[in-house]
């Protein structure tokens, strides 16, 4: 049974997801068809990338609210290059150029948050709103409608298509990028040095010290890595939704954050699994999609997202402070009075 | 509330701790976190007085005005209160992320109730007023309520309790008013709303009344002391016999309350109430506390401070304004200067401590052996 449960209650999320889903199907047959897979899949693409790089950060023990922002700088930016193109940019070259922006991004909150170790929320709160007023203040502030050539034609390609009952459909090749990121962040995390120093330094940053990590290069490290995460995820929404306006993406930080805390990891740092956080990202976009199905109207979303969330924390919570109770009994027992 | 709960890992301790070292308002500790806050209190009256002479006289024609001083002091309050609450919840170590929309809920339930009631009795809704501002209140006083047991009873952090009860509460102003901007409320609001004394706004001196309250409460009251006891050292305040749980029960109906005030403030000050106004506040609530003085890690704040740090704020708001610079403009500027007063404040903790290594539970030893 344990084992089932996964470390990260994995294994209760997989139930709840085949629950829901199996629900929902007897409750609304048409629920249960490709077409409601390849959407709940397509709209997992961007949160799922976004929430692997909130993962890294909340396994570090911190957390970034500036990512969604980072996102939209570093794709509309490209974006704007791109189409003006200077440096004659393909693909290849706008996807390097968005990462390249969207590390440097993330390595300002590295800086500043490694070498003043100053509270995450706060410095990330902070060059949030410096990194949107920058973008809306000097790189731009239009509308585009029209993703220049190369990212065009990369919205149109699919891996996927079928036809049901008669209607075509297709899976956008983009869904290849968040399973790759996800394979590799599982390695990094899993397999690595870097991954180890990550989930030390969440643990408890001055056992890891000790330990011998460099904690403040670690850290500087995973901010760097979460703002290239979020540049690919604001590139990928930008090319899916075949325009890019630097007002998107901001106000959803909160729901890629619940999505990951969802998928077990802890918000104080050291636990965390890929495997969870795709689950939590799969969770809430099923439940959206089942709201959706069922005729909910979709005001409820909000609702119904935030209910989970204190749900899902709050069992956690009382488990926690349960085992937390048993572990105190024994030590009063040992101490003499 | 156990001590793994609150430190969150990874901010590597709060620089200065005088919790920490000493604990409790008393004895040598207690005056060297009395200084450093009065310290704060200083730079922020220091940094008031420098940004609105700037600004006077960079455009005194625009920027002195009366119209202008005036629309400071109406826009302040209503940040200024949920400024107040969340220096509360982070005097505890914990946060509140669902202030502004409590106070949307609030000022939405003032609106539907005064709609139903002038669909029916248009001159009993003129009348309702009093008993619509308690309406508010109690909006607020229950939100609080889910908060506080959610963190108190059922032991989730406060920064995801909060989260999580932000987007319920949200969701349903949003589910209520169908996403649409509610128009309606009482003429007498409206009108309190627009009365000045002797040139000052009356909501100014709500706000003012209200953060007085909140002093009195935290600076002179045995709830305020054991707030400030949890805030400092959790472990110590349970070992000094303060019940946690009471004791952020009580902090939560608190914010909450004040979240309901807000929304009257939001209501009185123009007459509409929508699930989305004010999104933006989450972020200037937080960096306002902060540079009012406030310790993210709880134990240390002062009112003044945040009050300070609010006018200070709308002043370089308004000041932009005047020379023109847009909202964008005005964000950047929030976020430099809250990063740059937090930079600040740890590398003059550094320089008094002669570039320390990173902090060790052994240097708060020394410490507490070099302070007491």
């Amino acid at each position: 049974m344990s084992r089932f449960r996964g470390a990260n209650n994995e294994g209760v999320l997989v139930l709840v997801l085949v629950v829901l889903v199996i629900g929902m199907s007897l409750a609304n047959p048409a629920f249960f068809s490709v077409s409601t897979l390849f959407a709940v899949l397509r709209s997992s693409i961007v949160p799922l990338v976004l929430a692997l790089g909130v993962l890294i950060v909340i396994i570090s023990g911190g957390i970034d609210v500036s990512f969604a922002a980072i996102a939209v700088f570093a794709a509309y930016s490209t974006v704007l290059l791109t189409a003006t193109d200077p440096l004659g940019l393909g693909i290849v070259g706008a996807v390097l150029c968005a990462l390249a922006i969207g590390a440097l991004l993330g390595l300002v909150n590295g800086v500043v948050i490694s070498r003043f170790r100053l509270p995450t929320l706060i410095v990330t709160l902070g060059t949030q709103g410096i990194f949107r007023g920058v973008l809306l203040t000097y790189v731009g502030a239009a509308y585009v409608a029209n993703l220049p050539g190369p990212l065009a034609a990369l919205s149109t390609v699919d891996i996927v298509e079928t036809t049901v009952g008669g209607r075509r459909v297709s899976l956008t090749a983009m869904v290849v990028a968040p399973v790759l990121l996800c394979l590799l962040v599982a390695w990094v995390l899993r397999r690595t040095m870097f991954g180890r120093a990550v989930y030390a330094i969440g643990g408890d940053p001055e056992a890891a010290r000790r330990a011998g990590f460099r904690v403040a290069r670690t850290q500087m490290v995973v901010y760097v890595v979460v703002g290239m995460m979020a540049a690919a995820g604001g590139l990928i929404f930008m090319i899916m939704g075949r325009s890019a306006s630097p007002q998107d993406l901001v106000g959803g930080e909160l729901d890629i954050i619940a999505a990951v805390v969802l998928g077990g990891a802890s918000i104080f740092g050291g636990r965390g699994s890929v495997l969870g956080t795709a689950l939590g990202v799969l969770l809430v976009q099923v439940i959206n999609n089942s709201l959706i199905l069922a005729g909910v109207p979709s005001a409820w979303q909000r609702t119904a997202v935030g209910l989970l969330l204190i749900v899902g924390v709050g069992v956690q919570a009382l488990a926690a402070r349960r085992s937390a109770t048993t572990v105190h009994a024994h030590d009063e027992e040992g101490v003499p009075a | 509330m156990s001590t793994s709960q609150r430190t969150a890992p990874g901010t590597a301790g709060r620089p200065d701790g005088p919790g920490g070292a000493t604990g409790g308002p008393g004895g040598v500790g207690g005056l060297v976190s009395r200084l450093q806050v009065d310290r704060r209190l200083g730079r922020m009256a220091v940094l008031l007085v420098v940004a609105f002479s700037f600004f006077a006289v960079l455009d005194p024609r625009v920027f002195l005005s009366p119209i202008n001083l005036q629309n400071i002091m109406v826009a302040s309050p209503e940040i200024g209160v949920l400024a107040v609450a969340m220096m509360l919840a982070m005097l505890t170590g914990g946060i509140d992320l669902s202030l502004v929309a409590i106070a949307n809920l609030s000022a939405i339930s003032m609106s539907m109730a005064f709609s139903a009631l002038a669909a029916s009795d248009p001159a009993l809704a003129e009348q309702s007023a009093p008993l619509l501002v308690l309406l508010g209140a109690s909006v607020g006083l229950l939100c609080g309520a889910v908060n506080g047991v959610l963190v108190s009873r059922v032991g989730i952090t406060p920064i995801l309790a909060t989260l999580g009860s932000m987007q319920v509460f949200n969701g349903l102003a949003i589910v209520w008013t169908g996403g649409s901007v509610l128009y309606g409320s009482p003429a007498v609001l409206t009108a309190v709303g627009q009365s000045t004394v002797a040139g000052v706004p009356v909501l100014f001196l709500v706000f003012l009344l209200v953060a007085a309250a909140v002093a009195v409460v935290v600076n002179r009251t045995p709830v305020g002391l054991k707030i400030q006891l949890q805030g400092a050292n959790p472990v110590a305040a349970r070992y000094s016999g303060v019940d946690s749980r009471s004791v952020l029960t009580r902090t939560y109906l608190l914010t909450g309350l004040l979240g309901g005030i807000a929304g009257v403030l939001f209501l009185t000050r123009n007459p509409t109430a929508s699930a989305d106004y004010g999104a933006s506040y989450v972020l200037l609530v937080i960096v306002i506390a902060v540079l009012g003085g406030t310790n993210p890690n709880g134990g240390f704040a002062t009112v003044a401070g945040v009050v300070l740090a609010t006018l200070t704020l709308q002043i370089v708001a308004s000041g932009f304004t005047a020379i023109r610079l847009s909202s964008y403009e005005y964000a950047i500027a929030q976020g430099v200067i809250l990063v740059a007063v937090m930079v600040s404040d740890t590398v003059r903790w550094r320089g008094r401590r002669r570039g320390r290594p990173p902090r060790t539970d052994a240097d708060s030893a020394t410490e507490a052996a070099v302070v007491t």
